[in-house]
């Protein structure tokens, strides 16, 4: 670590990117499986943490058609049932659809706080668990609909959700490209502005109360769209605060019109699409007559999905705030780091969503066949 | 906590959030036979793969039948269809090497259908060679690259050779399961440090090797 503080904030800023581009390389190759299909593709290798927990994820969803043909005999099996399905929420909490990768780009591009993070978690989860239960009750319970009509409807949700998730990252790209663009010219006002506000986060460096840290490292859009004020009531930078300041969210910050309005787009585009696994539970409950305990098994899913999405969540919005304050160490350049940081994120998320867009990312096939 | 453990440790949790995005939705469960000629080439390989509970389900969804929760060979042709002309994108997960070299299997020939039995579907089908093989060693391996179907051979019958010349030695390999210790041992190591001693994901796929000399 004390080896990172000594360099420059060049030298800084290339390690963030560079890590930050590592971990993006790590999940592209991993989405990449499914394109290299098509070539005679080598055995897949999965090691380690990963391949345990791809296992255990798989085991809980062979368990989960067992817990419901047990339910139709015994209406008691149905508490089992909801178990299993939230150890599975908790374990699966992947693909695109539920938007781990996404919603941590999305959080450290727009530098949100962990708590947005975890209503963001919690609302997308809700979200995709409402457009499963909609899919299949209205295909398959009111239209009789078949598994190629549900999939194709699918298909489409997927085709908005992904320009959404396209759409979100090029906004955000402008906006922080532009700032890290900016902070790469010292001579600019934007850089003068920044150290100066350094002077003023320094002081609460170690020590800070809650809503009052405003370093170099908050870079809200209300710093471009406000003119580097930094009066926001309900609009701070409050990373720290995860850190060592435990206490309840104020009612201001969750509520602020700010960010429901830049959350709700990223909300819509992670929790649109619904996920294979829960359509698949849906069909089958439909299928034993048992529609509404599958409905419930979908909704208790869902708060396992929101559980791992959110504290993955957290870790992004941790090594944001991690990298914010060694900024604040480097008064000005240190800037750059961040802004770098941002602009890689928001590029992610552009990548991300015009991988997913053109099918070279294949998240989850509803109809494998 | 040490910073630099935390940000490995965010590395990595975003690494794995990436790379544990596919596990398999369908499950199937396989019998395939090597079907060999009267000169002793290999023609074709033929499958059999019933689909897990839940897959089945999904899958007959909608569909119209005479006798409700039965389904006829005819009234799951079109489900048949839709499966075989899907599955040729994927190649048929079926990937065959004679002595070495990479073989090409063709489209399936055109009688093949769909049983439902148990609440279970069968594919039944079988894919032609481009052409006779005729190797010592001829390796078919059956699998998901992006694992969202999970293949595993029947454990009664796996593999037949359907008239193999005698000398022919037939040798199959399951994708082993991991064992509670194997699970119990990749959950304790930090999240920190990358094990590559443990990989385990050959495994999944599953392995026909005959061997004529």
């Amino acid at each position: 670590m004390r080896w990172l503080v000594r360099q420059s904030a060049w030298a800084q800023c290339l390690v963030f990117i560079g890590g930050f581009l590592l971990v993006v390389g790590v999940i592209d190759v991993a989405f990449a499986q499914p394109f290299g299909m098509t070539r005679p593709a080598p055995s897949p290798e999965y090691g380690g943490v990963t391949g345990w927990i791809l296992a255990k994820q798989a085991e809980f969803y062979r368990m989960l058609s067992g817990a419901i043909r047990a339910a139709k005999a015994d209406g008691s099996a149905a508490w089992t049932l909801l178990g299993i399905s939230f150890t599975y929420g908790i374990f699966h909490a992947a693909g695109p659809g539920h938007g781990k990768a996404v919603i941590s780009s999305y959080l450290v591009a727009n530098d949100e706080t962990w708590r947005r993070g975890i209503v963001l978690s919690f609302a997308s989860a809700a979200l995709q668990a409402v457009t499963a239960v909609a899919v299949v009750g209205i295909g398959a319970v009111l239209l009789g609909a078949t598994a190629k009509a549900m999939g194709n409807t699918v298909r489409v949700i997927e085709i908005v959700s992904y320009a959404l998730i396209m759409l979100i990252g090029l906004r955000l790209l402008w906006v922080k490209g532009r700032a890290f663009i900016a902070s790469l010219r010292p001579a600019r006002s934007n850089a003068k502005a920044s150290a100066d506000h350094h002077d003023h986060a320094h002081g609460h460096d170690h020590d800070h109360a809650h809503g009052h840290v405003h370093g170099p490292a908050c870079t809200h859009h209300g710093h471009h769209h406000h003119g580097h004020t930094h009066g926001h009531s309900h609009d701070h930078c409050d990373e720290a605060s995860a850190w060592s300041h435990g206490h309840g969210p104020e009612p201001a910050e969750l509520t602020g019109r700010h960010w429901w309005k830049r959350g709700l787009a990223a909300i819509v585009a992670v929790g649109l699409r619904p996920c294979s696994g829960a359509v698949i539970v849906l069909v089958f409950a439909l299928a034993q007559g048992l529609f509404w305990i599958g409905v419930a098994s979908t909704f208790v899913m869902a708060l396992g999905t929101a559980i791992t999405v959110a504290i993955i969540a957290t870790v992004a919005v941790g090594a944001r705030g991690l990298a914010g304050r060694m900024a604040q160490a480097k008064p000005g350049t240190g800037m750059i780091l961040v802004r770098g940081l941002e602009t890689a994120a928001a590029g992610v998320l552009v990548v991300f969503g015009a991988l997913l867009l053109t099918g070279y990312i294949v998240s989850e096939r509803l109809m494998g066949f | 906590m040490n910073p630099i453990r935390f940000v490995l440790a965010a590395v990595f949790a975003l690494a794995f959030a990436g790379a544990a995005q596919a596990h398999p939705h369908v499950w199937v469960t396989m019998k395939t036979d090597l079907v060999y000629g009267a000169d002793g080439t290999v023609t074709g390989v033929r499958h059999a793969w019933s689909f897990d509970d839940m897959f089945s389900a999904f899958a007959t969804q909608g569909l119209e039948a005479k006798v409700k929760g039965e389904f006829t060979r005819d009234e799951l042709k079109p489900l048949a269809k839709v499966n075989v002309e899907s599955l040729k994108e994927y190649d048929f997960f079926t990937y065959a090497t004679a002595d070495g070299k990479k073989t090409e299997l063709t489209d399936p020939l055109p009688e093949y259908w769909l049983d439902y039995k148990d609440q279970v579907l069968t594919l039944n089908f079988t894919l032609p060679f481009k052409t006779p093989v005729k190797a010592k060693e001829l390796k078919v391996e059956v699998y998901d690259p992006s694992i969202f179907v999970d293949f595993a051979f029947n454990k009664e019958q796996p593999v037949q050779l359907v008239g193999a010349p005698a000398q022919c030695k037939l040798e199959t390999e399951l994708p082993r399961e991991m064992t509670m210790a194997e699970g119990q041992a990749l959950s304790r190591i930090p999240a920190d440090q990358v094990n590559t001693s443990m990989m385990w994901g050959a495994q999944f796929a599953n392995k026909i090797l005959v061997k004529c000399p």
